[in-house]
């Protein structure tokens, strides 16, 4: 009986760090290369895919993939330090090494955006899944109408890639981009205060023919929608980001389970990107 | 499909001719009311009817504790533990059990995602079932799991001069054919014993009701008061979930070896029942109260397989009959049927 026809679905792959850039106080990115050459060149994902990151000895963590693969032989991660892997990921120094699994999830459907302007709303850590779909969209600008990236944070302090999108700026006009970064608990904050959801109608975007991808909060997800329905976008184009626990990536473990008995889902297989008519169908996914 | 005649006084000889495709497990009763499979030692202590085993044969393919891979810590190379699995035969699997297996099949072998240490048990496996008598908790005839036609390399069914068996894989075939001194040709009187003795069978099972419709019964239900009443009761062990057939999540976790050489990173069999299911960083927990856990397993075993058309759960009755609570799964599920989402 032939019983090596299996690949393994929990190996690790050898990645490297190659350089560590700190974003905020918990937050920091980092940049990997696999150490196989074939995989470093071949390895590629979608907007919206995780990886497993593991620190032998110590644990794994589910990560989303912050870079995007139109740029070939490294990826990004931006990660929170949280807990026990976490931390000591925080630690790690170019050179050092990790365990990589994946690329896992569905991703978002970037093509079924094509032809349409992009709205993105980014709170908190939601930022770094959001990033890659930017850059996604930036590295195939003719593919997209206009895009506008909202990008929140409580605190100045906690705008993830804040600096990064500032220097941006610069190329708003001839690449028909906006970026706004708002914080909500700074009163003194000399730049954009208050919600995402109080910008939308701000942002230039054709409501008609506009894909809303929001990540952040859970909660925060009904009042964008309800937002965005509001001011006439379409709902067939509203794309968000869940999180549960998850220990396999693959459909397996069962952590990431949830909904209800006519509609059960694997938030690492079936998701993490969800639509609006995923989250209308299955009561307790957000 | 091929039928063919065991007698009484070949049986024992066809267990041993067993052993010859593998170590071989079998029913053997544990204690004055409890069942399980274990190795045969002597074919005198298999049994041949019983009502169910405490663990599902799940165990043989999913292990309870198992070691995923090993990395060395300082050349961080990357190994599976080196494993040698023989071909090995659970003789006297019921129905429902066949069926938690080819549910668990289609999650461990999902065509592209198959998990190599269960596929690899699973193809070194035969499985010889034997039909079964319902008792009071089982219901696999509502679950259409109480027959298989597939999922088996032979199945006995008791007839008056010993068993009729139905051979259901080329592996069957050839154990039959290899050793046809010990199997006769079926007569009609054996048809007719083995029809008379299903539709006895049938007549047994305690409940007769349709559950089509169970997926919407729980949804409409989620905020009846019957979740808190019996989460209450609840002793949250998990005994349910670990004695289910087609419960399969598991907890991983890495740990060193004691120089320092390299980590291992092990799994073993988790439940949704624990608190810590659910439970991320920063404390926040997606099923945080008991009641949340508790409906969510009703919710999980009764939602769609959807690569067979059933449903996860087999109505095997385990999680009822060894709940340390008495909490009734179906009276559960038939007191949602009758409930009336509105109150005047
Ligand atoms: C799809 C997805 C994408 C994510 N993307 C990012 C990201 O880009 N950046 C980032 O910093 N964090 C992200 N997270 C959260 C991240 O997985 C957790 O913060 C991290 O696993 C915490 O690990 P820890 O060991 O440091 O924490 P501990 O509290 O020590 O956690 C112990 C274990 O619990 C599990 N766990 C804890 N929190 C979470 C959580 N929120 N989600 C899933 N499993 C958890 C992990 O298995 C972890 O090893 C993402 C989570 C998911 C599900
Ligand atoms: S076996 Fe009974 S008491 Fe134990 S977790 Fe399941 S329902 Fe609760
Ligand atoms: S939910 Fe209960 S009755 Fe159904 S298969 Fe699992 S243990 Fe058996
Ligand atoms: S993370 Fe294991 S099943 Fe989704």
């Amino acid at each position: 009986m032939k019983t090596d026809n299996y690949t393994d679905l929990y190996k690790l792959n050898k990645a490297h760090v190659v350089r560590v850039f700190d974003l905020t106080d918990k937050e920091k990115l980092f940049v990997f290369r696999f150490d196989d050459k074939d995989l470093a060149s071949t390895w590629t994902y979608k907007p919206g895919q995780f990886v497993q990151i593991a620190v032998p000895g110590v644990g794994e963590s589910t990560i989303s993939i912050t870079s995007s693969a139109t740029r070939k032989g490294f990826f990004e991660l931006c990660i929170r330090k949280v807990g026990r892997v976490t931390s000591v990921i925080h630690k790690l120094r170019p050179g050092d090494v990790v365990g990589i699994r994946g690329p896992y999830g569905n991703g978002f459907p970037m093509e079924a955006m094509e032809g349409k302007d992009l709205l993105l709303i980014a709170s908190g850590l939601g930022m770094a899944p959001l990033r890659g779909v930017f850059l996604y969209a930036l590295d195939n600008r003719w593919l997209y109408g206009r895009i506008a990236l909202i990008n929140t944070a409580r605190y100045s302090s906690e705008l993830l890639f804040r600096e990064e999108l500032d220097a941006m700026l610069d190329m708003t006009t001839a690449e028909n981009l906006l970026i706004m970064q708002t914080v909500t608990r700074e009163p003194e904050y000399p730049g954009l205060k208050g919600r995402a959801t109080e910008y939308i109608d701000q942002t230039g975007v054709d409501p008609k023919n506009c894909a809303v991808i929001v990540c952040g909060p859970p909660r925060m997800y009904m009042d964008v929608f309800r937002k965005v329905l509001q001011l006439g976008f379409s709902p067939d184009h509203l794309y968000m980001t869940l999180e549960r626990r998850m220990k396999c990536g693959v459909g397996k473990c069962g952590h990431c389970v949830a909904g209800t008995a006519t509609n059960m889902v694997y938030m690492c297989k079936d998701g993490p990107v969800f639509t609006y008519y995923d989250i209308m169908s299955t009561p307790g996914l957000i | 499909m091929r039928y063919t005649k065991l007698r009484k006084e070949n049986f024992h000889e066809f267990l041993r001719v067993l052993e010859r495709y593998g170590k071989v497990y079998a029913p053997h009763r544990i204690s004055e009311k409890f069942y399980d499979f274990r190795e045969m030692r002597d074919p005198n202590d298999v049994v041949t009817e019983y009502p169910r085993t405490v663990m599902p044969p799940k165990k043989f393919f999913f292990e309870p504790l198992s070691e995923l891979f090993k990395v060395g810590l300082r050349d961080f190379s990357y190994s599976t533990p080196e494993e040698d699995i023989q071909p090995f035969v659970i003789f006297g699997v019921h129905a429902y059990d066949i069926k938690g297996l080819m549910i668990l099949d289609s999650v461990y072998m999902e065509p592209g995602l198959e998990e190599k240490q269960y596929a690899v048990r699973r193809q070194k496996a035969l499985i010889v079932g034997i039909s079964d008598m319902p008792d009071q908790y089982n219901f696999s005839n509502v679950r259409n799991a109480d027959w298989v036609d597939e999922g088996f390399d032979l199945f006995l069914h008791p007839i008056e001069e010993g068993w009729l068996i139905r051979v259901g894989s080329p592996t069957g075939h050839k154990i039959i054919d290899d050793n046809s001194q010990l199997f006769h040709g079926t007569t009609l009187k054996d048809i007719d014993d083995f029809k008379e003795h299903e539709k006895r069978r049938q007549l047994s099972f305690p409940m007769c009701m349709s559950l089509s419709d169970v997926r919407y019964v729980l949804e409409v239900n989620w905020n009846n008061p019957i979740w808190e009443e019996e989460a209450k009761r609840c002793l949250g062990c998990g005994n349910c979930t670990m004695t289910c057939p087609t419960c399969r999540c598991y907890e991983v976790w890495d740990e060193p070896d004691v120089e320092l050489s390299s980590a291992s990173r092990f799994r073993r069999w988790d439940s949704c029942q624990f608190h810590d299911h659910g439970l991320v960083a920063g404390g926040e927990n997606f099923r945080e109260h008991k009641v949340d856990r508790f409906r969510h397993r009703y919710n999980c075993k009764n939602s769609y397989v959807k690569a067979l058309h059933c449903d996860f759960c087999v109505g095997c009755g385990r999680c009822t009959a060894f709940c340390p609570a008495g909490i009734s799964y179906m009276g559960i599920i038939t007191h949602l049927m009758e409930a009336k989402v509105h109150e005047d």
